[in-house]
């Protein structure tokens, strides 16, 4: 589904060339949850940027079906995003003006969606908190929000970069259980550092200084061919 | 708002100046002013060739004399004149002044008496019995004590006395003429004609149309230098509130950065904020337009009102000039937030690094 083809993000820091990825082959298929785990600084992040058309590589090429994201202009890509991505971040950013229920619908002008938007906050355990603003929700509870914004759209893939980062290990949990559980026929793909966020991976690619190292099925992490 | 305020409240104020001159000289609209030059005497005979030549139809000719006094204005005293003539010529003058009710009575001949209107009344604060001149005023001076002895209802500012008291008693010893139309809506039309007609003569002309060209030939370079003084302070404002604006937005950068990792075009961006920033922009043109309405309506009501005084609260002229304001805040503030788009990276935001 998608797929980077020698992929490399460099970035020019005072006349040094990074890599923040360099030459990465791999395919994300559909259906899967795969895993991006690495230590902090290794690319893992800037690999998910490359594969949701947030970063364009700096040689190489991303595919999601028969389009090149880096052939496309801004305009077509935040397009892309809209229609059949859906995210999540390290950190629950919500718009601290709009309830957890207008949040949920920010992105789309569709208010045909609201009732969808309605029925993932109660599956999120969020029912009673839709007219909630942020502040009056806990880190937990603004997380499952952002869940349930990325699920709206019914995307084809969900990018979660460390959305476990800013909760404990039970709400981190119980986040990753939501992501998966909901993303229906959609693909997951998941940076972390914290391995045991993985256990309901289908695949786990492990990165250091900007390469895979290698790749395995979860939960066991047996599999070492890199292209999936 | 605040700007809105400002700027409509100064040209309104501003404009009060000439309107003042308008509506004080206004009783000028009525008539065409005769006086001689050079020879004292002449005013009939310069009437007489005018009234040979005249297409238009005159209804009535009054000879009179007058004397002066002084109103006050906003911009301190202007000259103004007590016009002496018969009793039936009175009668008729102050019905083409548009005078009704009068509480008192007329002047009587010979004697040092006037009758004003209520806006005169107002604006010097006097009340039947009060001086208006005497030989101790050196501004509005006459041998005797001129008193009040009727006030008439009318918006025109009218002084009117007896002939026969200002032949005896006041300089220069010179009849001057009033010419009426039949038709009021020519009266301007004659007095062009007649302006026209009498060039190289040797004769003064008095028509209200003169005074309307002059105040727009005395206040040509006060307007000017107040274009001036509004555009800088429209430029200064607008740099003001084109910034804070811009401080705003910047401090919604994560909201910007969320919606573009989300899928919103930098061009979908650009749309909200343009949206945001007109319907707060034009809210607040609309809230500084009532408001400097309703600061005008005070300053005219406890202010301006009790003297006479002009000012239009609701001067077209004055709101005309506030509509760039909106217009350049909104230029100055969507090119800065453009400019900050341009090389705007929402991963930046999502990664934390510029929050």
């Amino acid at each position: 589904m998608i797929r980077s083809e020698e992929a490399s993000l460099v970035y020019e820091d005072h006349g040094r060339m990074i890599f923040a990825c360099r030459e990465i082959d791999i395919t994300v298929q559909q259906n899967e949850f795969l895993g991006i785990l690495g230590p902090s600084g290794s690319g893992k992040s800037s690999l998910l940027y490359l594969l949701s058309g947030l970063k364009v590589p700096t040689s190489g090429s991303i595919w999601f079906g028969d389009k090149q994201l880096n052939r496309l202009n801004d305009a077509e890509r935040s397009g892309l995003r809209l229609d059949h991505f859906g995210f999540v971040f390290q950190q629950p950013y919500l718009l601290g003006y709009l309830t957890a229920l207008e949040n949920v619908l920010v992105a789309f002008r569709d208010r045909s969606l609201e009732p969808r938007a309605r029925e993932l906050l109660e599956d999120l355990g969020l029912s009673s908190k839709t007219h909630r603003l942020p502040h009056e929700l806990s880190g937990g509870e603004r997380q499952r929000v952002c869940v349930a914004r990325a699920l709206l759209g019914r995307p084809m893939v969900i990018f979660a970069d460390e959305p476990t980062a800013s909760l404990d290990h039970k709400n981190g949990e119980a986040v990753v259980d939501l992501l998966n559980r909901h993303r229906g026929s959609g693909s997951l793909v998941m940076v972390t550092h914290d391995e045991s966020m993985l256990k309901n991976a289908d695949r786990v690619v492990r990165i250091v200084d900007g390469q895979i190292v290698n790749s395995a099925d979860g939960p066991s992490f047996s599999r070492t061919d890199p292209a999936g | 708002m605040l700007a809105v305020m400002l700027v409509g409240g100064i040209i309104a104020l501003i404009n009060s100046i000439p309107l003042s001159i308008r509506t004080i000289y206004e009783y000028s609209r009525e008539s065409l002013g005769v006086s001689p030059r050079g020879i004292s005497d002449n005013t009939p005979k310069i009437v007489e060739g005018i009234l040979k030549k005249t297409p238009y139809e005159i209804e009535r000719k009054v000879m009179c004399r007058v004397s002066s006094t002084q109103v006050q204005s906003i911009v301190g005293k202007w000259p103004f004149i007590v016009i002496g003539m018969k009793p039936d010529d009175m009668d008729y003058y102050l019905a083409r002044q548009y005078v009704g009710k009068i509480e008192g009575r007329r002047p009587a001949p010979g004697k040092p008496e006037v009758l004003i209107t209520e806006p005169v009344a107002r604006n010097l604060n006097l009340k039947i019995g009060s001086v208006v001149q005497g030989p101790e005023m050196n501004d509005s001076y006459s041998p005797f004590p001129v008193k009040v002895v009727g006030i008439g209802e009318s918006k025109r500012w009218v002084m009117v006395s007896s002939i026969e008291y200002l032949r005896e008693n006041h300089f220069p010893p010179i009849d001057l003429a009033m010419l009426f139309t039949k038709d009021r809506s020519q009266q301007e039309k004659f007095d062009r004609w007649a302006t026209e007609a009498m060039k190289g003569k040797r004769a003064q002309l008095y028509a209200f149309f003169q005074i309307e060209k002059q105040s727009q030939e005395m206040f040509k370079t006060l307007y000017r230098i107040l274009d001036i003084v509004i555009a800088m302070l429209v430029i200064v404002i607008t740099f003001m509130m084109g910034m804070l604006i811009n401080i705003y937005q910047s401090q919604r950068i994560v909201e910007f950065g969320l919606l573009q990792a989300l899928g919103y075009t930098k061009r979908e961006l650009l749309m909200r904020v343009f949206r945001e920033v007109a319907a707060v922009v034009f809210l607040g043109w609309a809230f500084g337009i009532l408001g400097a309405i309703a600061l005008l309506k005070g300053i005219e009501a406890s202010v301006m009102a009790p003297r006479a005084f002009f000012l239009n609260s609701l001067d077209p002229i004055a709101f005309q000039y506030t509509v760039p304001i909106p217009f350049a805040i909104m230029l100055v503030a969507l090119f800065s937030v453009s400019l900050k788009f341009r090389k705007f990276d929402p991963v930046s935001i999502v990664e934390r690094r510029l929050v």
